[in-house]
């Protein structure tokens, strides 16, 4: 009897994972649909436009390698976002985190200018995960023992930390070519990160990164340190009650999400840029947050839709070549978002009529079959 | 009295794992006061959930005042002129009781800016007809249980309901404020000419206040009885299906060392006002001390601040000889205290989460359960959270549901359950049969007297009087944050108690 319950909780547990992952492919097919729409009404080839778009991301290894790379941001980025919202807090200050992890990083590089290797890379990591802990340690504290909001707080922090790091790149840090104004000198190449594919972004970076979203989906999914947090971001007041340390668990989830921030801007740096200048980021944490949002904040999700989304973007610079603005990527990203936010409410109201139907269908066919009960 | 209010015919409600309803035909009628018991997971919730169009059955129709409801959803119940008040109170706790009354039906300036005065005047009219009395500008967050639920049934009334549905409302309610509630049915039944459809467990409240008495078993309807009919020994066995015999506890008598002492203990409450004024009290090991007070008289805040979940303004508490000023809720739990909260949806359980998580909550850390401190072992956690459903014979659809989906009685189960399964030297107790069925109060009652024959000081508060009194061995009577006497349950009637609870001193009534 019990192993049947187990056996039927598993079948349902399945199911709802089915109906996600149903609407999000209905979802991302009506995003190409609305697009495709968009584009003809523009007076763009849709098919020549996914076309080229399919090409610009799978036309050669380096591209492959282009969107390995930025799969990989949006992963650690993602997952960042989704160990803050495991313990009840929403970081959205990963930009700014990011930001400060990749101009300390490459500042340490360069101060150590020199030195081997194996001492650089390890401390210019600890630099960026430092700067981007301790940057998401203030939201976190003001949250926990202030009661700050957070999302405010991080907001108005990515744009200190963005002026910050741009006074930094053009004042003190500055490099000494007169032509580049608002960037930090160039790492010396014995640092940067070795290239998996040539010529593209790819680097041994992602090698680290696969470590961390390991890492980080054991300990939500494996340990009791993971379930502490769940419990603790799921009813904070009956977490504190049972005995949990809150507090210490709001502050470190916020902590480590900040470091994971920090370490990609410190995998910009030293993999694809060897230099800090404002490009190191466009709003890439945003993208990864939005992936998170989309993936339910469930941190598997999170790693594979990283993947399809990174296709999108790096498919969508193909597209530029034949004279479609790349845009198009952002308008079809909103749209899988509008369409999967939208679902439920939909799927609830479906369900609820198809409910209602069965209801009356079975009292009909009671009243037509005459007396049945009593 | 031949009109009908509300017909069910042939609903069933089927979630995952639990047919909740099973084939339920039950006409009610206009006027009447209809009592429904059963045991916790029975499916009285969910059978007036569907009534008020939360939920759609899978099966049948329901028919109010001969018009079959075809869409449910409870914006068509309440204007049909269906009111309910739930289990769990669904009130904005930030807003007034006029602004929650008023909500979605909000009195306008200008029609289009919310008019405070006009909220707080509708409300003083509706309180002035029914009988109810609070106060409009008061805070939702701020005022006690029993008047939330004051504000929730104004709500309806105000919304024009005519047949009203009650889920479990004497559960948060002292003797007093029941009668009060009881009171104001009758009133609305006569003069208003309302249906009232009441949830209890206490049997001899149906006894009191209805006319007819329907039983739910396992999801079924079991019994439509005229309630003159009945007595509370006949309603018990048809409701669990044997006789329930509150036998005699058998408590011994080995009295230790003093396990808990609180020494001039002042705390404030959610509004920085004085809740505990000065109390000291003191708990020995294998002895109960029970704490009889009407609702927000300190009892609450006392218990918070000896477990942690409050700060102390000044005096001392002391468990198992160490002084707890400013620990949290783990450190102390660490001493050896294990607590019942009062309220169980926002401090004793996770309501997103399973019940096997709820359950393992406080032992994730255990090596058992703990791989090498570095993996769950999932396979050991559920083993024993499904040996603690089967022992706290908790009823539901298994350990891996959420248990916000399971009953009201079920849910504290599982809180009772786990509480009592560090085996706390201490124990503080709030509240632990609140909204459970007479079978498993038996049980309840049990392994709180096993807790005390086996060494636990138990601190216990309780609305129920009759809990105080079967359980403790010593009293001590609240009014307004200060004791005001201290007896041996066994040389007091509640008749006198019930002096002290309003505040006269033990100095003033008997010098002795
Ligand atoms: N939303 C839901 N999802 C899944 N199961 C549910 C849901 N609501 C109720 N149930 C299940 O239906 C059964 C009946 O629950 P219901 O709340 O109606 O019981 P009840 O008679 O009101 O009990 P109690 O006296 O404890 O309040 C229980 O087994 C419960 O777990
Ligand atoms: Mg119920």
């Amino acid at each position: 009897m019990n192993e049947k319950q187990n056996g039927f909780f598993a079948n349902l547990a399945e199911k709802l994972n089915l109906r996600y992952i149903g609407s999000l492919v209905l979802s991302v097919l009506l995003a190409f649909l609305i697009c495709a729409v968009i584009l003809a009404v523009a007076g763009y080839d849709p098919i020549a436009t996914y076309g080229a778009m399919w090409n610009g991301a799978f036309d050669s290894l380096r591209h492959v390698g282009d969107f390995l790379e930025y799969a990989m941001v949006l992963c650690i980025c993602g997952l960042a976002c989704v160990l803050g919202a495991r313990v009840g807090i929403f970081n959205v200050g990963g930009e700014g985190q990011l930001l400060l992890g990749a101009i300390f990083a490459c500042q340490i590089g360069i101060w150590l200018q020199g030195t081997t290797a194996w001492i650089v890379i390890p401390l210019a990591a600890v630099g960026a995960m430092v700067a981007g802990g301790l940057y998401a340690f203030i939201p976190g504290w003001l949250k926990v023992k202030q009661k700050v909001d957070e999302v405010i707080t991080t907001i108005m922090m990515n744009s200190i930390a963005a002026f910050l790091c741009q006074y930094l790149a053009k004042g003190p840090w500055k490099n000494a070519n007169k032509n580049m104004v608002a960037a930090t000198a160039r790492l010396n190449a014995d640092y940067w990160f070795g290239n998996l594919i040539p010529r593209s972004n790819l680097t041994t970076a992602i090698i680290a990164a696969a470590i961390i979203a390991f890492a980080v989906w054991y300990v939500m999914q494996k340990t009791a340190t993971g379930y502490e947090m769940r419990i603790t971001g799921s009813n904070p007041r009956f977490a504190f009650f049972s005995g949990l340390k809150t507090d210490k668990i709001v502050i470190l989830g916020m902590v480590v999400s900040g470091m994971m921030c920090g370490l990609v801007g410190m995998f910009r740096v030293y993999g694809v840029e060897h230099l800090y200048r404002a490009s190191i980021s466009n709003d890439y944490y945003f993208e990864g947050l939005t992936v998170a949002m989309i993936a339910q904040y469930n941190p598997v999700t999170t790693i594979y839709l990283s993947l399809f989304f990174a296709v999108l973007k790096i498919g969508a610079q193909g597209i530029e070549l034949i004279g479609v603005p790349s845009q198009i990527y952002l308008i079809m990203q909103t749209v899988i978002i509008f369409f999967m936010a939208a679902e439920k409410g939909i799927s609830e109201s479906i369900q609820k009529s198809l409910q209602a139907r069965r209801a009356k269908q079975a009292a009909i066919a009671r009243m037509k079959g005459g007396v049945s009960h009593e | 009295m031949g009109e009908i209010a509300v017909q069910f015919k042939h609903i069933s409600m089927e979630f995952p794992g639990v047919l909740a309803n099973d084939d339920i035909t039950l006409d009610i009628r206009k006027g009447e006061v209809f009592a429904l018991v059963g045991e916790n997971g029975a499916g009285k919730s969910t059978l007036m959930n569907i009534l008020y169009g939360i939920n759609t059955p899978t099966n049948g129709e329901v028919f109010i005042r001969g018009k079959k409801v075809e869409h449910f959803d409870p914006g068509v119940a309440i204007s049909l002129g269906v009111g309910m008040v739930h289990q769990h109170f669904m009130l904005v706790p930030s807003f007034t009781v006029a602004q929650n009354i008023v909500l979605s039906r909000e009195p306008k300036k200008m029609g289009v800016f919310f008019d405070n005065k006009g909220a707080e005047k509708e409300t003083e009219k509706l309180v002035k007809t029914y009988g109810l009395t609070v106060e409009p500008s008061a805070v939702v967050q701020e005022i006690s249980v029993g008047l939330q639920q004051r504000v929730e049934i104004l709500k309806t009334l105000y919304r024009g309901a005519d047949i009203l549905i009650l889920d479990e409302p004497t559960a948060v309610l002292t003797p007093q404020e029941t009668d009060e509630l009881f009171a104001v049915i009758r009133k609305i039944v006569r003069e208003h000419g309302m249906t009232v459809i009441i949830i209890t467990h206490k049997l001899y409240e149906v006894m009191q206040i209805s006319d007819r008495v329907g039983v739910m078993r396992k999801g079924k309807l079991v019994g439509v009885e005229n309630t003159s009919d009945m007595d509370e020994r006949k309603l018990a066995s048809l409701m669990v299906g044997r006789p329930v015999l509150y036998e005699n506890l058998d408590k011994e008598d080995d009295i230790g060392d003093e396990q808990i002492r609180v020494d001039d203990l002042v705390v404030g409450d959610n509004r920085g006002l004085v809740a505990v004024d000065g109390v000291s009290l003191s708990v020995r090991s294998g002895e109960i001390l029970g704490i009889a007070a009407v609702e927000g008289n300190g009892q609450s805040e006392l218990l918070e601040a000896i477990t942690g979940m409050r700060k102390i303004e000044s005096g001392s508490v002391t468990i198992r000889g160490r002084q707890i000023n400013g620990m949290d809720p783990g450190a102390i739990r660490g001493i050896g205290l294990a607590h019942i909260p009062e309220d169980r949806i926002s401090t004793g359980v996770c309501a997103d989460a399973s019940v096997s998580d709820n359950l393992l909550m406080g032992k994730e850390r255990n090596p058992e359960f703990n791989t090498l401190g570095i993996a769950q072992n999932n396979a050991a956690i559920r083993k024993y959270a499904s040996e603690i459903y089967e022992k706290f014979d908790i009823r539901g659809a298994g350990i891996d549901v959420n248990v916000g989906s399971m009953s009201g009685g079920n849910m504290q189960k599982v809180v009772v359950a786990r509480e009592f399964s560090f085996d706390a030297p201490v124990l503080i107790i709030s509240q632990p049969t609140r909204g459970v069925d007479v079978g498993a109060i038996e049980f309840i009652h049990e392994q709180i007297i096993q807790q005390r024959n086996e060494g636990a000081a138990i601190l216990l508060s309780s609305a129920d009087l009759d809990e105080v009194f079967r359980l403790s061995d010593r009293i001590i009577t609240l009014y307004e944050g200060k004791v005001t006497g201290e007896f041996k349950a066994s040389e007091i009637t509640k008749e006198e108690i019930g002096y002290f609870m309003t505040g006269k001193r033990e100095t003033e009534a008997a010098h002795e």
